[in-house]
């Protein structure tokens, strides 16, 4: 196996040399991050303060804890409650003053024990922003929550229980506090901020170049002549596929790890987590990555074929994983999706920066280990060039 | 009786339905230079790509130096010195670098690898460009470079693909005078080419191989006894050719007449050229061709060819 390092010492070497590696490894990727950082990290990073003018009956118990849960999602959106009479509420929010508003009818608790549908009208700006769907999104489930118990109250009525039975139960939900709560992601979240998603990306997705470096150098190879010159030696022949895998997994680690070093130091509030466990994880993501290019080295005829398949196969990936907007997925697609080597990242780095460690990855690098064994075995079953796949 | 370094018996290969080496036999004794020659096409580099371990063949065996390369191809790899046509070599490294990493990988290693390497380069006159990157060489130094790789082990068995495609006359010459010394050192040497020059001057023996099979095989007295002594006259100029053909086919002496595709030259193998040549250009010129050179050979391995296949080498 002596002879394999060697390969993979003159591979790199080469690689070095030609200085394409930092090119498109390390220089494009980085700028591509710097880039995008300016032009969706603000667009998406902290929530603004807003004002939300309510309306309501006085002394009215459910809409005062409506009032209490909008004041109190402080750690997400900074959020000022403000009374304000019905007919006041759209003047306020086509002068700017309040960014939402919510007009609660009169007798809006007794109508909701009388079994009735009393409507919450919820008004907003043309262009609502972020802040205003977070607000409407937690009265809709404020709402939900009362009317899920003025329900439940209505049939144990039916069941032979008393109207102030009701009307305690009511009570009772309106006293414990609001029904909605926020709070800071832990452990295996698997969410990063919009920041670390443009770093955590943009590593993926120059990932599936970098590692085509090693592998799609067989197409080249077999080009200039040196391939058949490889197999004439007195050496295994898989020693040479293996060899150029070993090259794109050590350049795919060290230009991603890089990257990513990078990224949490050039931008603010970037923050992946341990290095020790993100290194596990590179070293599986990489493998994966890695092996899509033996498909591509197999099925490839010329340099120029294997650089549009790989482009192509990074775009798809590179997309379908998230690396220039978020993508949810569920389902069978959702499950399919992990074994992307993109995907997997962003969902590895969200995990280490919730504080995850190795076992916390263990559905990822599982993931991962599927994927390369899926792909190294359609490098060899699918049709296509058989002097060393 | 000497055990040969190559023995090569009944080697067939097929892509899809075409058969594109049917039934090669080839024997090469130490120090002996072998020879394939045909033209583009007919099988040259499909034999060589099987008997290097490139290729598996569809029947048929290849031993090197005693050793069955299907039964134990790495034992037999290392007889084994491949320069193949293209020019495999990795042009961000320097000559030098590219020698120690093949050296590296046929098991050489410390001072005996840093040896050869100095040797090597000495025998193809690249020492003083060992350092450079070797994607600044010339065509002719790359070629030379291809070479010495081939040698840097010592194989017993030298296997050159067309080495001298695309070479100017000096650095072909330069090729051609250093497999003269390899032959003379001990080395066997599998040439194949379709210049029937390097095969005349190199080879002491010469298979033709046309359409995948070697329909002849000899040394090249041998293979021009085949033509009967026959002179071959080539007819170079513009005209109505298939007519001129049809005329000059038509002279006694004419044995053979093969117009060469492309080019405006007919190609003739004739009894007693001297005697003919009048007759042979009136009749051309006759028919219609104005001639710009006529080009009169004692018989060589192109009217060999002619003689055997009804074709010309360059077909």
């Amino acid at each position: 196996m002596r002879r394999v390092l060697v390969m993979v010492g003159s591979d790199l070497r080469q690689q070095v040399l030609d200085r394409s590696i930092f090119i498109f490894g390390l220089a494009v990727p980085l700028a591509l991050m710097w880039v995008f950082s300016l032009i969706f990290a603000p667009l998406s990073e902290d929530l603004e303060p807003i004002t939300v003018a309510v309306s309501g009956p006085a002394d009215d118990p459910l809409t005062a804890t409506l009032e209490d849960t909008l004041a109190g999602l402080d750690d997400t959106v900074d959020v000022t409650v403000v009374e304000a009479d019905a007919a006041d509420v759209p003047g306020l929010l086509e002068d700017g003053e309040v960014g939402a508003g919510v007009v609660v009818p009169d007798g809006f608790s007794a109508a909701l024990a009388a079994g009735d549908a009393p409507q919450v009208q919820m008004r907003l700006p043309e262009s609502p922003g972020l802040e205003g769907e977070v607000v409407t999104a937690v009265v809709d489930g404020v709402l939900h929550q009362f009317t899920t118990t003025a329900r439940t109250a209505a049939a144990a009525e039916e069941l032979g229980g008393q109207p102030q039975q009701v009307d305690a139960l009511l009570a009772e939900d309106a006293a414990s506090g609001p029904p909605v709560r926020w709070a800071q992601g832990e452990t295996a979240d698997e969410q990063l901020s919009a920041r670390e998603s443009i770093v955590a990306g943009q590593a993926g997705f120059f990932l599936l170049f970098t590692v085509g470096f090693g592998v799609l150098g067989l197409v080249v190879e077999r080009e200039w002549g040196t391939l058949a010159r490889l197999l004439s030696m007195p050496i295994p022949s898989w020693w040479v596929p293996l060899s150029k895998g070993v090259s794109s997994w050590v350049l795919g680690v060290l230009a991603t790890g890089v990257l990513l070093v990078a990224g949490s130091l050039l931008f603010d509030d970037v923050h992946l987590g341990s290095p020790a466990v993100i290194a596990v994880l590179l070293l599986a993501v990489v493998a994966a990555a890695t092996s899509i290019m033996f498909v591509i080295a197999k099925v490839a005829r010329t340099a120029e074929q294997a650089g549009v398949a790989q482009t192509i196969v990074a775009i798809t990936l590179g997309m379908s994983g998230g690396a220039f907007f978020r993508v949810s997925s569920q389902g069978v697609l959702g499950d399919v999706l992990q074994l992307n080597p993109v995907t997997a990242l962003g969902r590895g780095l969200g995990i280490t920066a919730g504080g995850g460690g190795v076992v916390d990855l263990a559905p990822v690098l599982l993931a991962m280990g599927v994927m390369c064994v899926v792909m190294t075995t359609l490098a060899v079953l699918v049709p296509g060039r058989r002097d060393v796949l | 009786m000497t055990t040969p370094v190559l023995q090569v018996e009944g080697l067939r290969r097929s892509f899809g339905p075409a058969t594109v080496v049917d039934g090669v036999s080839l024997r090469i004794d130490p120090g002996e230079t072998v020879g394939l020659l045909g033209p583009n096409g007919a099988g040259k580099t499909t034999t060589i790509s099987m008997i290097a371990g490139l290729l598996r063949p569809d029947d048929g065996s290849v031993v090197i130096q005693g050793v069955d390369m299907g039964a134990e191809p790495l034992a037999a790899k290392r007889h084994l010195g491949l320069v193949p046509q293209d020019l495999a070599i990795y042009p961000e490294l320097s000559a030098r670098s590219n020698l120690s990493f093949f050296g590296r990988l046929q098991g050489m290693r410390g001072a005996d690898l840093r040896r050869r390497v100095a040797e090597v380069l000495e025998v193809v006159g690249l020492t003083d460009r060992a350092t450079g990157a070797s994607k600044t060489f010339s065509g002719g130094m790359k070629r030379r470079l291809n070479i010495a790789i081939g040698l840097l082990h010592e194989p017993r068995l030298l296997i050159l693909d067309e080495p001298t495609v695309g070479v100017d006359p000096q650095s072909r010459n330069a090729i051609l005078e250093s497999v003269e010394a390899l032959s003379g050192e001990g080395m066997a040497v599998l040439y194949t080419t379709h210049y029937m020059e390097e095969a005349e001057r190199l080879c002491d023996r010469i298979g033709i191989i046309d359409g995948g099979q070697i329909i002849a095989e000899g040394t090249r007295d041998e293979l021009v006894e085949l033509t009967g002594g026959a002179d071959t006259v080539t007819l170079v100029g513009e005209g109505p050719l298939d007519e001129v053909e049809a005329a000059v086919a038509g002279i006694p002496a004419v044995r053979e007449v093969r117009r060469v595709a492309g080019e405006g030259r007919l190609v003739m193998v004739v009894q007693g050229a001297p005697q003919a040549i009048s007759a042979i250009v009136a009749t051309a010129t006759g028919a219609g061709m104005t001639l710009r050179d006529v080009e009169t050979s004692r018989p060589d391995l192109e009217s060999v060819f002619l003689h055997l296949t009804g074709k010309a080498l360059r077909d």
